[in-house]
């Protein structure tokens, strides 16, 4: 298969001008400005092949953004390039523009006045799209994403939820190769959220459109993509698929039992109390080193009402990684 | 080139029209507002008549003239604040990092940014500008000049609000240059020419879109002379290539701090 | 009283902060007033040194005077201000506060202005010094006079324009109204004195706000006599009066409206 985004060691360095508090300190900052160097993006690099769903996950300030910006075009890296669908954003913006969409879940691209219908034509004025063409791709997106209710309806008239909907259906008028979907779940209720999850994964099947995400929901994450990247200070931590991502870190079980009576168990190697409330406990067992037979084994059989064994939640295993990564 | 100047102007017009659409919404509003705008205009004129009844003459101007200068002055600033209000707000478009909406498109970053919202007021200045046209009396020759010299006019004033709010990409705050640059040429361009001495006089015609764009062409319509008219249009010409020109410059920077002072 | 009192004080703290809102109101006065000294020395030049009663000095620091009460009034801002309020529905909220909205608006708008006065008042001292080079003769009774006069001619502008704001009740967008106002103080009181006007319009701008909020306290301050200082003062008061009962009755009125219309 072929690459469709190539970054090879990309780096974008900000100057921060930083400002002492209160009055003078915005006066001393006029007259002699001092600047902090951030580097928001670290000799990264990553590959992404045509067809793939792929997270792109990391805490605030972790480079996200300023990544996808310099994919998209907006930023200029300070180091380094980047190839998406063969074209180097930094030098050919418009010719990028046709091939990539993009949906910034905090940003919004819609004329909140004119229905979906009138946006999705001026969109496709902006992509040079003849008026049949527009028309025929209005219908496959309102086959493939739903919009057919409130087709008609101004868009601040619409959920949030319909929005979403309607901004990605907007990004995609011009069959984008690639779409960049930043938070695109921010503030949705779970029913919604699991919708557009539908959605994008139709998508990604119907129109082959490579999707890059980032998300600090990990129910997004978990469902739609089968490779995650992680990075953190500007640096890629760890990039595998899905799976592998659940089965290396998944070495944690958790335990939670209920007893008739109370059992006294303290730490030990392998085994973690995570709470204790006399007859409720709850460990977290490292498979590495004792087994869940062993843990079991410790506690008196008879007096089990409940237990209850599952997987560390991913949401842990990546905090854990965003913690391994700081120390 | 030609289809790629053309599907621009499409984009352009298709945001004008929907932000007129938007305005329209509500027409109540949509006409007071210019209604409003032109009485607003006409109420200089009683300034005009008390400080002509003392005195005929206000450097070099009748009365008249006075009032086609106002007139001019109205016609630029509606038709500036008609097709680009967003040039007004640039310092605000970089500062939060709107421009990133224009950087993912295939269209000009400097048109979208300063194109997509109309003033609906500025219609009530550019007819109170026509009104002027039949007050003085009315001349196919004038009414063309008039047109021709009103959106002359608009696009260098733009030109210049845009340089100064392009400045936003190496100072943070410079809403107050892009004010004050806008109320500078605003009060000059009310006011006879005549009346300004020594190095005011110079500023005006150089440094500010206000004896290029006002007074030469208000001495024009008086008598014609196509030296000056072909002065004013290269003036238009420079200073708009002057503005994409910092424009541009200014964007390349855009990435490196003002993203980052947003959002700190 | 006291929460009005405190209302007026955070806002002033808050206020330091705009010193580049200033610097660029400041830059915008200067150019009010630079224009007009041209303009008026071109009036004069050749002509009489006295026109309808006014030296050109005294031309230029009537001008100085009531720019200075329009520029700190900041009224467009407190006219959208109000009608903002009243079409966010804010206003509802307020009734059931322990303080009258009208009241709270006015003390917090004082707030915001009050820093500005002081250096714009300054400001405009300085520059009308440095293009006259003399101060109007005054006494310090008089020069109390001429500010209690300025400040009355401050409440009567803020409660004309929380009116202005307030018509938001009843039509969707105020702000032409604000125009149609300010162009009324502008041309019939701000740039020329009344006594230019021709004799029959001179009695009716008497009457109009622009005599009380732009004309008055510059009158004073450029020729002072203690005949015209009681017409004035006289003036004002009835002006005060008479726009804080409109201005209470308007939004009682509006608050029912909103209430039987459900907001």
């Amino acid at each position: 298969m072929s690459n469709i985004i190539e970054i090879k060691k990309i780096s974008k360095i900000f100057k921060i001008k930083e400002k002492e508090k209160g009055l003078i300190g915005s006066l001393k900052s006029i007259i002699k400005p001092k600047y902090k160097i951030k580097k928001a993006v670290n000799n990264l690099s990553l590959t992404v092949e045509k067809g793939e769903i792929i997270a792109f996950i990391g805490p605030n300030g972790a480079g996200k953004s300023t990544t996808i910006k310099m994919l998209t075009g907006i930023l200029c890296p300070t180091k380094g390039e980047a190839v998406v669908a063969g074209i180097n954003p930094a030098k050919q913006r418009k010719k990028l523009a046709y091939k990539i969409g993009t949906v910034f879940g905090q940003k919004e691209q819609l004329w909140t006045h004119l229905t979906p219908y009138d946006n999705f034509k001026f969109f496709g004025a902006i992509y040079d799209l003849k008026n049949y063409e527009i028309e025929k791709r209005i219908k496959e997106l309102n086959d493939t994403l739903e919009l057919e209710e409130f087709i008609n309806t101004p868009v601040r008239n619409l959920s949030l939820g319909q929005r979403i909907r309607c901004e990605i259906a907007a990004s995609l008028i011009h069959k984008p190769e690639i779409l960049f979907l930043d938070e695109p779940t921010i503030g949705l209720d779970p029913v919604v959220k699991e919708n557009i999850r539908v959605l994008i994964k139709r998508m990604n099947k119907e129109f082959g459109t490579t999707i890059f995400l980032t998300s600090h929901d990990v129910g997004d994450i978990e469902k739609l993509c089968k490779r995650v990247v992680i990075i953190n200070d500007g640096k890629v931590v760890l990039d595998d698929s899905m799976e592998n991502l659940k089965y290396h870190y998944l070495n944690n079980k958790i335990i939670e039992v209920k007893m008739k009576e109370k059992v006294n168990l303290s730490d030990e190697d392998g085994i973690t109390i995570l709470k204790d409330k006399g007859y409720n406990l709850k460990l977290s067992i490292d498979v590495a080193k004792k087994s869940v037979a062993d843990v079991i084994k410790l506690l008196n059989t008879d007096k089990i009402i409940d237990i209850n064994i599952s997987n560390e939640p991913l949401e842990n295993i990546i905090s854990n990684i965003y913690k391994g990564n700081k120390k | 080139m030609l289809t790629e100047v053309r599907s621009q102007i499409k984009v352009t017009m298709l945001s004008i029209k929907y932000a007129i659409m938007r305005e329209l919404l509500n027409k109540v509003t949509f006409i007071s507002n210019i209604i409003f705008m032109i009485l607003n205009n006409a109420s200089f004129l009683i300034q005009w008549l008390v400080l002509y009844s003392i005195k005929d003459n206000f450097g070099g101007y009748t009365f008249k003239q006075v009032i086609l200068l106002w007139g001019m002055a109205a016609i630029t600033y509606g038709f500036s604040h008609f097709f680009f209000k967003n040039a007004y707000h640039l310092s605000d478009t970089i500062n939060t990092g709107r421009l990133d909406t224009f950087l993912v498109q295939p269209k000009s970053v400097y048109l979208q940014a300063i194109t997509s919202d109309v003033t609906v007021s500025a219609i009530g200045d550019i007819l109170y500008g026509y009104i002027m046209i039949f007050v003085t009396g009315f001349t196919i020759e004038k009414f063309l000049l008039f047109t021709f010299f009103g959106i002359l006019g608009g696009i260098s004033l733009t030109a210049f609000i845009i340089i100064l709010g392009s400045l936003s990409f190496w100072f943070s705050r410079t809403d107050i240059i892009v004010d004050t640059g806008e109320s500078l040429a605003v009060n000059f361009a009310t006011y006879p020419d005549g009346i300004f001495k020594g190095i005011v006089k110079w500023i005006l015609y150089i440094a500010l879109p206000v004896g290029i764009v006002n007074y030469i062409p208000i001495s024009i319509i008086s008598k014609f002379n196509i030296k000056l008219l072909l002065l004013c249009s290269i003036y238009c010409i420079l200073i708009v290539l002057l503005s994409i020109f910092i424009f541009k410059k200014g964007l390349k920077r855009y990435s490196s701090t003002n993203l980052m002072n947003a959002r700190v | 009283m006291r929460k009005y009192l405190y209302i007026f004080k955070s806002k002033v703290m808050s206020n330091l902060q705009y010193v580049f809102d200033l610097a660029g109101g400041m830059i915008g006065y200067f150019l009010h007033i630079f224009v007009f000294v041209y303009l008026y020395r071109y009036l004069y030049m050749g002509e009489k040194d006295i026109i309808n009663g006014y030296s050109l000095n005294q031309m230029i620091w009537y001008v100085i005077i009531t720019e200075l009460i329009w520029c700190i009034l900041g009224g467009r801002k407190l006219c959208y201000k109000i009608s903002k309020d009243v079409k966010d529905g804010n206003i509802s909220y307020n009734i059931n506060k322990p303080y009258s909205y009208i009241g709270y608006v006015f003390f917090e708008h004082l707030g915001d202005i009050f820093i500005k006065g002081i250096i714009f008042t300054i400001f405009g001292m300085i520059i009308g010094f440095l293009f006259i080079g003399s101060f109007p003769n005054h006494s310090i009774l008089s020069i109390i006079v001429v500010i209690i006069s300025c400040i009355l001619a401050m409440f009567i502008s803020i409660l004309l324009i929380m009116i202005i704001g307030l018509f938001a009740f009843y039509i969707e967008d105020s702000n032409p109204f604000y125009w149609l106002y300010s162009k009324v103080i502008l041309v019939l009181g701000t740039l020329l004195p009344i006594e230019y006007f021709p004799t029959v319009v001179q009695g009716i701008l008497k009457y109009l706000p622009s005599y009380v909020v732009a004309y008055g306290p510059a009158k004073l301050f450029v020729s002072f006599s203690v005949n015209n200082t009681i017409k004035i003062l006289v003036a004002q008061v009835i002006y005060l009066f008479i726009s804080y009962l409109l201005c209470v009755l308007i939004y009682k009125k509006g608050v029912k409206k909103l209430n039987v219309n459900g907001g």
